[in-house]
């Protein structure tokens, strides 16, 4: 219930303005906030008052009001390249095991997508599995900003009444989720790594806690709807069905510029190129073994020779021979590609927890003892720098071979 | 009761055939050229065969093997050694104790109130002090069986080995074997004093099981009671200097049989297995203080030996030139020396650990204040952290000078191949630390070579380093150094105080102790090796048979 | 100027492990340290105190943790921090993101209800949720910047410069507000031996759940919405071939190519 602290309340207005329902007034002649029926318990004018006269009392829900919430919500982030929005790969392998948590709830699948001029992206969201798109477009929600997509995606999940709600956790969903959970009250999960429904209904959150070191899983048993943040990379992409099709339903967004209270001033990119080590099939990872910076050519040359991709451990990066956008670890990117070619990394658990779920790792190390070789399919032992090359060479031997060959 | 005569085990021959081997020098230096190198880098190494035992039952039988047909053997552990003791120089056969490697158990010592890990020679430090830190040992590892140590142990604080000679993949039987020490041993002694037991192999494939205190040395000599016969241990005359000190076999009138042992480079016998004292972890604090001049450091480092109520877990030094590196390393490479920026006026640098509690913390930084006062410093101009992950970025820093050197030499061989860095190990007395310390940069300045000194100061053993910039500056730092060791000799030092003689120091151990005494040192090899199999050129040369 | 800083105590987390069988966590032997992100936030905000003596900003830390957590804000102190708060209570036990974020806004209202800004690490090394400052700030009402590297206060704004995917955006928000940080390119402080000692006569006060007006129903696991099931350790992988080659690189990357070959990567 929305409760309006009566000494408190000015009778200002903000709260009028804010709330994207039109549920919340100040009438004329008492000058005091007024809570209509079709509030939300969003969120939204709390976060607004500036005189601490708006709370939200919530109650733990019943068994019975818990089934009143239905179906699987992902947020559908997207981003733009070259000018042309794109939805984030992870919202996609969200759809694929979001479509199996639906099914075994039998419920529908919804993806929430927010933003300015992106209708254009709900076909490949029904092509990945949704059955329904939420599409909520406004001006403002043109560039990510924490209160605007924060009030938007809170509005939503009041009015839906979802039970499921998963993010990206990349960094804005990471941004965004947990500004959510704390307006509506709700339990969040961050990073999973595993999605499962138990025998009484309930989403099973597993992550992995101490950089990987232990996994738990968690529930929220007494709130709805249950949210997740979901590292990217983890879950596989569903095979894309052209023939599906889904509803659209389009959500009014009231948003006023005032009550986003962030402002981008500059985007720097630091890329002359875009990587997307999180997305290549095939990496070629550097770490401290490779000594120099010039030596960072001779795995580009493999990288190149192989079609694979450049990255890296934070050592690297640190010391700023690699960019940040190519570093895999805690504090870098989760990747999980088909093969990881790791070269000089010793494989602390940090560096270990972004990359383990590859499908297959080789490691080369000239530390017999060296961490790495734990997690990979095939260890070996020796010097990276006479290695590589060797490599590379074989593979561009193969290279011209076939070539040669399809001519 | 203790006693000067001890009587061997046998041990039951295997088949030789059953041991793992690689034959073939040819097929050595291709397939496994790791074993003809140590850290020292020196080459020259070269062997027949390499055996792989599982046990001491087989080392026995291959060293008496070896003894028989008198081929020389040279022990293969984790071969970090900078002397090169683990280089098969005198070719013959390599045994590699890759598979002695585990820790066998831990037990409580009522007598002595202190607890102790048994192991095998191939095991690591760091492996040590893991398995000790975290406790990782199995119900029925306790010593003996019938008590329930383990579970005791478990209930504890944190234990560790303190001693610390920086490379912590050494081998435990090398530590043993050289008597390895490093900063730490201010404060907890060399390796010496943490060894409770050994057991070694002699050349007859015989065992000497020896715990510290049953053999004791009687009429300056021991009695081995071998299956064959006897062997009659004469201990050397010579007077062992005060100072810190790793060269040359360990002597006094009274020994304990275990001494002989301890640092004696494998020439002795071979350690299978040993018994560790271990001790309760105390957390420290680190601390790096800054002088405007090395005397005022010098005399910091007095006043902490002599009038500081507490004892520091060490005492390190940087003088201007070392600090003059990580100062440039810095500005170069600022992750790579990951702390403040070293002021410009800055001469001299003391790193030292204290004890830590909340406690006691303020009277000792107030104490150190009052220290640092007298040597024109202060508490504000010197840095501090006590959480682990803070000291390992002290840790760090120490490391940080050497590894500076070592990349510049690397450069510099690339000009001169034949170039290397001039080191010293050298230590003295406590009266004679300034003094020594003057000696160097007057004689290295006069000489015009680059070098940088830093080191154990607390021991009075700094490390000299010569940075030879062609083979002119090289072959003058070379006669520097023989300079640097009489005089270290001259003021109750030590031509090597922790990195042994090796191959590679046999000069500077006739410097110090003299063609007679050497001559002394020789006849205990002869005695108990009659054949020089074992690690020859360790200490002395070959001919050491004559 | 009052700028909070929010810290938390962690273990140092590359050392944590789950006893398989048990399923409880290994501590042994693990140092307690200051959580690495948030000592780069509380850097930032003495940075800034020196960048802005006009302002003359106090720079408080707060916590939230067991009694033991002392240590972490007196490392606070050592580095700069000039009075420092834990909130410590039995009632506070179990709380997951929401309560502990709940928790750390009554007690930021109740002790600095001034406060200009707030620094805090992008998220701690135990949890790595990242999840506790963004509710906090929507606990405060305040507007929230992720991922800073670098920060600057111009009149009633911050400016922050924040890591995103594509590399760094600029962006300002109106104080008060809330800023996590990453880790910038700041070298990381070492107190003298001289703070250390003076840390210890600065405030460190221990702060009740009552002192900060919390009621049970707040706070604590109570208020809690998620509930850990259960930790267990991850499953093990590897145990592929290894080959030592260390003599022969000529082979070994032969063998690596066959390997790649065989499994269709070339």
């Amino acid at each position: 219930m929305l409760i309006v602290d009566m000494e408190k309340c000015i009778g200002c207005g903000i709260c009028e303005k804010v709330c994207p329902f039109g549920a919340i007034i100040v009438p004329t002649d008492t000058k005091k906030a007024k809570v209509l029926e079709n509030c939300t318990l969003c969120g939204t004018c709390v976060n607004a008052c500036p005189y601490g006269a708006l709370t939200i009392e919530r109650k733990t829900v019943s068994k019975e009001q818990l089934s009143q919430y239905t179906g699987v919500f992902i947020w559908g982030e997207w981003e733009k390249r070259e000018n042309i929005p794109h939805i984030k790969n992870v919202v996609l392998e969200l759809l694929g095991k979001g479509r199996e948590l639906a099914d075994r709830v039998n419920e529908e699948l919804t993806v929430v997508l927010a933003g300015y001029n992106v209708e254009q992206l709900v076909s490949t969201l029904f092509h990945h599995g949704a059955d329904k798109v939420i599409l909520a477009e406004h001006e403002l929600l043109e560039a990510y900003t924490t209160d605007g997509y924060a009030t938007v995606i809170s509005s939503i999940i009041a009015a839906k009444k979802p039970s499921i709600v998963l993010y990206g956790a990349t960094p804005n969903g990471r941004d965004l989720a947990p500004r959510v959970a704390a307006r509506l009250g709700l339990g969040l999960t961050a990073d999973c790594t595993g999605l499962d429904i138990d025998k009484e209904n309930q989403l099973v959150q597993t992550r992995p806690a101490f950089g990987g070191n232990i996994m738990a899983s968690i529930l929220s048993p007494y709130t709805r709807p249950q949210m997740s943040t979901v590292r990217p990379n983890v879950f596989k992409k569903p095979k894309e069905d052209k023939t599906k099709e889904g509803k659209t339903e389009i959500f009014e967004v009231k948003l006023k510029r005032s009550s986003i209270r962030t402002k981008i001033l500059e985007e720097i990119h630091v890329l002359d190129e875009v990587v997307n080590i999180e997305e290549a099939d095939k990496l070629v990872s550097v770490g401290r073994g490779i000594e120099s910076k010039e030596n960072i050519k001779i795995a580009q040359e493999l990288a190149e020779a192989m079609g694979a991709t450049l990255s890296g451990s934070r050592a690297l990066v640190d010391i700023g021979w690699l960019p940040h956008a190519r570093q895999v670890g805690q504090s870098g990117k989760t990747v999980s590609p088909n093969l990881y070619l790791a070269f000089g990394i010793s494989g602390a658990v940090q560096h270990l927890v972004g990359m383990k779920s590859s499908d297959v790792i080789v490691a080369v190390n000239n530390d017999p003892e060296a961490p790495i070789f734990k997690v990979a399919n095939l260890s070996v032992i020796g010097d990276i720098l006479k290695i590589i090359p060797e490599l590379t060479k074989l593979v561009r031997e193969y290279n011209t071979k076939k070539e040669s060959e399809e001519i | 009761m203790t006693d000067n005569i001890i009587i061997t085990e046998t041990i039951e021959e295997i088949p030789l055939e059953t041991i793992r081997v690689i034959e073939g020098e040819e097929e050595i230096r291709i397939s496994h050229p790791g074993y003809l190198f140590d850290e020292s880098k020196i080459s020259g190494g070269h062997a027949e065969k390499i055996f792989f035992p599982k046990n001491e039952q087989e080392v026995a039988t291959i060293i008496k093997k070896l003894n028989e047909e008198k081929i020389p053997v040279t022990i293969s552990a984790a071969r970090t050694g900078i002397v090169g003791s683990a280089v098969p120089l005198y070719g013959g056969v390599i045994i590699s104790f890759e598979q002695l490697n585990s820790v066998k158990g831990i037990g409580y010592d009522e007598e002595e109130k202190r607890w102790f890990v048994r192991l095998e020679p191939n095991v690591t430090l760091s492996e040590l002090n893991d398995v000790v830190k975290l406790k990782k040992f199995e119900e029925n590892q306790s010593i003996p069986p019938e008590k329930n140590w383990v579970e005791k142990f478990k209930e504890l604080n944190t234990y560790y080995y303190p001693i610390d000679p920086t490379e912590t993949s050494a081998a435990i039987g090398g530590t043993i074997a050289a008597n390895a020490s490093g900063a730490r041993s201010f404060r907890y002694g060399a390796t010496r004093e943490w060894v409770k037991r050994i057991r070694v192999v002699i050349p007859t494939g015989e065992i000497l099981d020896i715990p510290r205190g049953k053999y004791r040395a009687k009429d300056g000599n021991f009695i081995i009671k071998t299956k064959e016969g006897e062997i009659k241990l004469v201990i050397p005359s010579y007077e062992m200097p005060k100072a810190k000190n790793a060269a040359g076999l360990y002597a006094k009138p009274d020994m304990d049989l275990i001494d002989l042992f301890i640092g004696s480079e494998g020439i002795l016998g071979i350690i299978t297995e040993a018994e560790l004292w271990i001790k309760e972890y105390e957390s420290h604090m680190s601390n790096v203080a800054f002088f405007d001049n090395e005397i005022d450091a010098l005399h910091f480092v007095d006043l902490l030996r002599k009038k500081s109520t507490f004892k520091p877990e060490f005492i390190e030094f940087f003088d201007k030139n070392a600090l003059t590196l990580l100062r440039e390393k810095q500005e170069e490479d600022p992750k790579f020396v990951d702390m403040p920026t070293i002021s410009k006026t800055v001469e001299a640098a003391i790193s030292f650990d204290l004890p830590f509690d909340e406690e006691t913390i303020e009277t000792i930084i107030s104490e150190v204040g009052d220290f640092l006062r007298q040597c024109n410093s202060s508490l504000e101009n010197t840095w501090c952290g006590y959480e682990e992950r803070e000291r390992a970025r002290f840790k760090h820093f120490r490391h940080a000078v050497p590894e500076i050197v070592n990349n510049l030499i690397a450069e510099r061989k690339k000009t001169y191949p034949e170039i290397h860095k001039l080191g010293t190990d050298m230590s003295v007395t406590d009266e004679h630390l300034v003094d020594i310390m003057q000696f160097y940069h007057k004689k290295i300045e006069e000489a015009g070579l680059e070098y940088v000194i830093w080191g154990h100061i607390g021991d009075n053993h700094v490390h000299v380093n010569i940075l030879p910039r062609n083979m002119e500056d090289l072959e003058q730092g070379k006669l520097l150094y023989k300079k640097f060791a009489k005089k270290a000799v001259e003021f109750g030092g030590s031509v090597s105080a922790e990195h042994g003689i090796g191959k590679i120091k046999h000069e500077y151990l006739l410097i110090m102790y003299g063609e007679e005494n050497v001559d002394q040192m020789r006849q205990v090899k002869l005695s108990i090796d009659p054949n020089c199999i074992l690690n020859p050129g360790n200490i002395f040369d070959i001919e050491v048979k004559k | 100027m009052k700028i909070i800083v929010l810290v938390k105590q962690v273990p140092e987390a590359d050392k944590v492990a789950v006893n398989p069988e048990t399923g409880t966590l290994i501590r042994e032997g693990v140092a307690s340290i200051l959580n690495p992100f948030c000592e780069y936030a509380l850097d930032e905000a003495v940075r800034l105190k020196e960048e802005y003596p006009e302002k003359e900003i106090e720079v408080i830390a707060i916590s939230m943790g067991p009694p033991q957590a002392k240590s972490a804000l007196m490392r606070c102190l050592e580095l700069g921090a000039d009075r420092a708060y834990l909130l410590s209570d039995r009632k506070f036990a179990g709380s997951d993101v929401w309560a502990t974020s709940n928790a750390l806004s009554l007690g930021v209202k109740k002790l600095v209800p001034d406060f200009d800004l707030i620094l805090t690490g992008k998220q701690a090394i135990d949890g790595d949720t990242a999840q506790v400052p963004p509710e906090t700030a929507e606990h405060l009402g305040i507007p929230q910047i992720t991922y800073g590297v670098n920060t600057k206060i111009e009149d009633k704004k911050i400016v922050v410069k924040r890591e995103t995917e594509e590399g760094y955006q600029i962006v300002s928000t109106r104080l008060p507000a809330l800023v996590t940080m990453s880790k910038g390119s700041n070298i990381r402080r070492m107190p003298s031996m001289k703070q250390i000692l003076e840390a210890r006569k600065k405030t460190l006060e221990i702060v009740s759940a009552e002192d900060i007006g919390a009621d049970d129903t707040k706070v604590g696991l109570n208020a809690s919405p998620t509930q850990v099931a259960k930790v267990f350790a991850p499953p093990e992988k590897g145990g592929g071939e290894i080959i030592d080659g260390r003599e022969e690189p000529k082979l070994a990357a032969k063998k690596i190519f066959d390997f790649l070959i065989a499994n269709n990567f070339i």
